[in-house]
């Protein structure tokens, strides 16, 4: 780490920890929404800025976990040390399911993963006898382990905060391991790698899992904040979105899918406050950026510093 | 003795044409075999069937007599076949040591460590080092690929051949496209590869083909018209009138 990118980090973390100090409820709930779906977005990225594959069905593995830790604590009076994890799990599971998607490729994975976020989302919908329909779960509490309670937003705000640091820190390692490498072998050259010994398709069906379950991981940081979880955590919206932060913020960063979803959920909050066609303002930023920046705004900042575009991790990224 | 790669009756068809017309032949370990033939004699889609990146409509490639017909690209890799690309093939937004590493980590179990750096395994940072230097571009290391010049891809796409030790090294036109020089320089790392390692090379340009060759493979609409030395097939009526028609 440069010395530069030390003090920023520095920074960083100084203002995140002093921030309840400063900022109002409604603040601190916005900040710990915009780390929870940069949780999500990083999750898309794996796939889409190392991988090379556009999956939008993320929100389906961001509902199912939060789905399943709302029910086991709503209605099953399920302890959040069983719940959480569970919730996790469910996700994974989905995604060793979805994953299968990664036998097609481009245009033929979009489609099928879109249409596997459709399918979850119907169930959720549908299947109102167990997941509430159109309600959703609500009531979900506060999380608790080993007697340890969590009972403020701030409280809360904390605990997302390290989750997101350990995140980090997890990711900053796998994308720089020979599995990261490979990864972005493949989405470079796929005929290549398969010649240098790669299976491709069984490094990417394992980066799917992961990415699968860092979603999961979302939804379950997510159901515990939003304290409930409806269809709308499935729909196809939030898959887009999530991978609209990507994009915007900057693929193959860690840091991009921060920044979109601050960016994103930030201008969301501000045009619905006095413009009811608020979508239609975010439609517009997401054509300005992928026509004008799509390298996306870190990598945008490397190129404006003159370092041409980010080459992935070695380059803006950590 | 077993050969190191033997083909027998392979047959590749795109729709109505016959591409590679039941070919056979069997290249000894430690040979080195050039295929010559004119444009679209089938020599490139012979060398994708027998390494596996097209399947064969018929025929049985082995390697070291294994059957090796069905399996898949990356398992051929791991059995020691490696290739170079007609068209270079190298991962142009990696740098130069990454796409080694790549290479270096192919054929190893370590390409599925999650929770350490690549270059922390210092014996495949060393293999791409090595590798790197063997080509000359030890000062270009940390580039992106896709700033080399056309010559240094070429480099590059037999270095990352090189480096997943093959037994059986498939050069598809390694010398396409370049100056007199890169050619010279590139004909020299062919000629100085172990004796051990066998090599088949498809090559238009005779001088470098015939220098290099222990036999030599003529192919003509998908089909095998002569084997023989270098001089033989330098002299041959029929490959004289296939290169440069009726005279």
């Amino acid at each position: 780490m440069t010395p530069a990118r030390l003090a920023g980090a520095a920074a960083l973390a100084v203002a995140a920890a002093v921030l309840p100090e400063v900022a109002g409820p409604f603040w601190m709930g916005l900040v710990t929404q915009m780390l929870v779906f940069g949780v999500l977005a990083l999750s898309v990225d794996l796939l889409l800025g190392h991988a090379g594959l556009f999956s939008i069905c993320h929100g389906s593995f961001f509902a199912v976990a939060a789905y399943t830790t709302a029910l086991l604590e709503v209605r099953y009076a399920v302890a959040t040390a069983v719940a959480a994890p569970a919730g996790l799990l469910a996700g994974t599971l989905l995604g060793l399911v979805f994953g299968l998607a990664v036998r097609t490729r481009g245009v033929y994975f979009i489609l099928i993963t879109i249409a596997f976020g459709y399918v979850v989302w119907g169930v959720a919908h549908r299947w109102s006898s167990f997941t509430g329909g159109d309600n959703g779960v609500t009531n979900v509490p506060f999380p608790a382990v080993a007697g340890v309670r969590i009972d403020s937003h701030t409280e809360y705000y904390y605990l997302v905060l390290v989750a997101v640091a350990l995140v980090a820190l997890g990711y900053g390692r796998v994308i720089r391991s020979p599995f990261g490498l490979a990864l972005r072998g493949i989405k470079g050259s796929e005929s290549r790698m398969r010649t240098l010994g790669y299976d491709s398709n069984r490094h990417l069906y394992a980066a799917f899992v992961l990415s699968a379950a860092l979603a999961s991981l979302a939804g379950v940081l997510y159901v515990y904040y939003n304290r409930f979880v409806n269809p709308v955590a499935a729909s196809f919206p939030v898959s887009v979105e999530a991978a609209l932060m990507a994009i915007i913020g900057g693929t193959g960063t860690i840091l991009g899918p921060f920044i979109g979803s601050v960016i994103i959920l930030g201008l969301r909050t501000w045009v619905s406050s006095f413009f009811e066609l608020y979508a239609a303002i975010m439609g517009l930023v997401f054509i300005v950026a992928v026509l004008w920046v799509p390298e996306g705004l870190v990598g945008l900042a490397a190129r404006v510093r003159g370092r041409g575009a980010p080459a992935g991790p070695g380059g803006a990224a950590g | 003795m077993t050969a190191a790669v033997e083909v027998t009756g392979l047959v590749k068809e795109f729709g109505g044409l016959r591409a590679v017309d039941g070919v056979s032949l069997s290249v000894p370990p430690g040979e080195r075999r050039v295929l010559i033939g004119p444009n679209g004699a089938g020599k490139t889609t012979l060398f994708h069937c027998v390494t596996g990146t097209l399947a064969p409509t018929a025929g049985r490639v082995a390697l070291f007599g294994g059957d090796v017909t069905r399996l898949p690209e990356h398992r051929r890799t791991a059995l020691g076949m490696g290739r170079t690309f007609q068209i270079s093939n190298v991962i142009a937004d990696l740098t130069c040591r990454e796409n080694l590493l790549l290479a270096a980590a192919g054929t190893d179990a370590r390409k599925w460590v999650l929770h350490r750096r690549i270059t922390a395994f210092e014996d495949l940072a060393r293999t791409a080092q090595d590798n790197l230097a063997r080509i000359g571009l030890e000062h270009r290391a940390d580039e992106a690929v896709r700033r080399l010049s056309y010559g240094e891809r070429r480099q590059l796409e037999l270095a990352l051949a090189l480096t997943s030790r093959p037994r059986v090294l498939f050069l598809d036109e390694p010398c396409a496209g370049l100056s007199p020089s890169e050619r010279a320089r590139i004909s020299r790392m062919i000629a100085g590869l172990p004796r051990d390692l066998t090599v088949l090379m498809i090559e238009h340009d005779m001088d470098v083909a015939l220098g290099l060759a222990d036999r030599v493979t003529v192919l003509h609409r998908g089909r095998v018209i002569l084997e023989g030395s270098p001089g033989e097939v330098q002299t041959h009526p029929e490959v004289r009138e296939v290169y440069f028609g009726h005279v």
